[in-house]
């Protein structure tokens, strides 16, 4: 496991929006790091950032603060956050990203085949003709789609096949990471379990990294290796999936994980109820986000914004009374 | 059979082969393919089923609600007050008896709290135009009604948002607002159309529980349509699984999940990862699309995707609900046996009780 390479390292990242003179923090002071050929889960509630993370990961938004460190494939350390954006269109063919509507990601008048070639033709514009088709025909096949009917319109599509779409166009550039936002959210569960297996054959195959965004929480915990929890533009938990479902670290992982429907009349847990609302990002509380929620809340907690810190291997998590609280989480069986 | 009577009387709604055709350019689609279901006092029925398989048809079906191009067929046996046993279905969509019906005895929460509301009428107004309608006409007495199922259903400082406009309320409040509007006159029977659907899963589970309270209070019915099978698992007492605008198996909520028959059912089971088990094998897939209502070949609905279908069986008969046990029914030749005996062979199990 030691021997496995880091290829996103994302410091301090804050990203703030100005509008009419509100200062609104959607990301705020977010690390952590990827390593190659894992995949990463980012969950929380809608509103909390994980959109706003994702793009300032891929750099479609330029982050107020913080650095993101990228290693590209002939093994250059590049910081996103200091270079041009002409330097940045080497790179960008190595991050791609999968979107969260197959209905509005994909132009309507354009054709399958000139939705895939776009990239290809954008990043390689000396690619020979027959190189190109036979680079689009092989990853349409890779993803399921009928090769045939490359020449239609998306609207001729299905969600699912829609999704797989996307994906071609994300993986005909041979990218490295893949940043997927809420990529399976609008499908219905069998389609749904048909493009998560396929990110995970494609994974296996072209070891890919993914980023992945979603904010159903069981989807993640199938997905991924590791996960982060935000709120309101916070990380507040990051570890392995498995620490973070069955032993959470932080009082707002614990709520979610109870509010999570479970597929089994017998199994459901016992909620831990969150009282009130999102505090509005604009001007959000003193001290740690969360206090204004947390049945666990101290004067301490009101004052001061506890660190985000390591308290076990891998295990990283911003709450005063990690140590001390025994939270619940799912009871894996094994 | 003392059991059954029993049932009969408890039985607030039935349907009957419930068929809803569409019009369209192409010729008309049926969407809703001969339903059948009933829901008893204070019962909460689930209806699952992906997009397209007519789960929201069906229930609009039941208000009268749909779409003018769609008609329907069939019978919908009501429990209404005052009429005695209605078929909802022979009432004019327009007609006095219906609109009594409507919003007082069945009420219906739909998915997008965001849509449901106009921007442009106060909450409150909106809440009040039931309440107005059916209880009284006494607009102070009203309010006075509809602030009082606001705070029942949890909406803080109800005086102040009575006032406010859809556009400041956040999704979950909003969604508890348009609960308060369906349970202002007190219904019968609630229709849930994916309620929580777009909500964030700690509001989700507020308003799951807060529907379990609520339901408790009133004592009503609820038909709750959704494709999530976790929220089905912590709400309902029975499921009805649709596919393709048929139930191809209904059970109680604990035997869909333990003991799925119908291999639609166990697909969808299994395409679902279950939170709290860290299983790295891949999800059950079924392969596939939904295909189109129009012009469906004979036989089984499911045939093209299914894994256990009988050639010369699935794809000539139409399986039709079939009771295999309590309160289990499930339309499927693999499970209870082919009709046609002879010419199942060995593969067609045991004969088939139904036959």
């Amino acid at each position: 496991m030691s021997d496995k390479k880091q290829i996103l390292d994302v410091q301090h990242i804050h990203m703030r929006f100005n509008s009419k003179g509100v200062c609104v923090r959607a990301v705020t002071d977010v690390s952590f790091t990827v390593d190659e050929g894992e995949t990463i889960g980012i969950v929380g509630e809608s509103g909390c950032g994980k959109t706003t993370l994702g793009r300032c990961i891929v750099r479609a938004y330029e982050p107020s603060e913080g650095e993101v460190f990228y290693t590209a494939g002939d093994g250059e350390k590049v910081n996103f956050t200091k270079i041009d954006a002409k330097t940045m269109k080497k790179y960008r063919k190595e991050i791609q990203m999968i979107f969260q509507d197959p209905y509005s990601s994909l132009d309507p008048r354009m054709t399958v085949y000139d939705i895939i070639k776009e990239p290809l033709a954008a990043n390689f514009p000396k690619m020979p003709k027959a190189e190109m088709d036979q680079r689009i025909m092989d990853i349409a096949a890779k993803v399921g789609l009928n090769t045939s009917y490359l020449m239609r319109y998306p609207h001729a599509f299905s969600g699912g096949q829609r999704q797989r779409i996307g994906i071609a166009r994300a993986l005909v550039l041979n990218p490295r990471v893949i940043v997927c936002d809420e990529s399976v959210s609008a499908l219905d569960v069998s389609i749904q379990a048909q493009v998560i297996n396929l990110l995970h054959d494609l994974q296996k195959e072209f070891s890919l990294t993914y980023l992945f965004i979603s904010h159903d929480l069981s989807v993640v915990e199938y997905i991924s290796d590791k996960v982060g929890v935000m709120y309101l533009g916070k990380l507040v938990e990051y570890a392995p999936t498995k620490n973070l479902y069955g032993h959470p670290m932080h009082p707002y992982t614990e709520s979610l994980l109870s509010a999570v429907p479970v597929a089994d009349p017998e199994a459901q847990m016992e909620r831990i109820p969150l009282e009130g609302e999102i505090p509005n990002p604009a001007n959000p509380p003193t001290g740690c986000y969360f206090h204004t929620r947390c049945r666990y809340c101290t004067q301490r907690c009101k004052e001061t914004a506890p660190e985000y810190r390591e308290l076990e291997p891998d295990h990283f998590v911003a709450c005063h009374r990690a140590e001390e609280l025994k939270l619940k989480g799912f009871q894996y069986g094994d | 059979m003392m059991e059954n009577e029993a049932r009969k009387n408890d039985t607030i709604i039935q349907v009957k082969d419930l068929k809803v055709n569409i019009k369209t350019d192409d010729g008309i689609l049926t969407a809703v393919r001969g339903v059948n279901f009933e829901i008893r006092k204070g019962e909460t029925l689930g209806l699952v089923g992906e997009s397209g398989c007519g789960k929201s048809l069906t229930s609009k079906a039941i208000l009268g609600i749909n779409d003018k191009k769609c008609s329907a067929e069939g019978e919908i046996i009501f429990d209404a007050d005052g009429m005695g046993q209605t078929d909802l279905l022979k009432l004019k969509p327009k007609g006095d008896e219906i609109r009594s019906v409507r919003g007082k005895q069945i009420s219906m929460i739909f998915q997008e709290p965001m849509v449901a509301f106009s921007p442009m009428y106060s909450i409150g107004n909106q809440i009040n135009e039931a309440t107005l309608l059916h209880i009284t006409k006494d607009k102070k007495k009203a309010k006075e009604i509809s602030l009082g199922v606001m705070k029942k259903v949890g909406i803080a400082n109800a005086e102040k948002r009575y006032d406010q406009y859809p556009h400041e309320f956040s999704g979950g409040m909003l969604q508890r607002a348009l609960i308060a509007m369906a349970l202002v006159c007190n219904p019968k029977l609630l229709i849930a159309d994916e309620p929580t659907t777009a909500l964030d899963v700690t509001i989700q589970a507020q308003i799951l529980e807060l529907m379990k309270e609520l339901q408790k209070d009133f004592g009503m019915s609820i038909l709750f349509i959704t494709h999530d099978l976790g929220t089905v698992a912590r709400m309902c007492d029975r499921v009805a699984v649709m596919y393709l605008g048929r139930i191809v198996e209904s059970a109680t909520a604990l035997e869909i999940f333990k003991n799925p028959q119908h291999p639609y059912t166990k697909g969808l089971i299994g395409s679902v990862h279950k939170i709290g088990t860290k299983n790295q094998e891949k999800l059950f897939s079924i392969e596939g699309t939904v295909p189109l209502a129009l012009n469906l070949p004979a036989g089984c609905g499911f045939y093209e995707r299914c894994s256990q279908r009988i050639e010369g069986v699935c794809n000539v008969y139409d399986p039709t609900l079939v009771q295999t046990g309590g309160d289990h029914q499930v339309a499927c030749f693999a499970c209870t046996g082919c009709p046609n005996k002879g010419a199942c062979g060995a593969d067609g199990k045991e004969g088939g009780k139904d036959a």
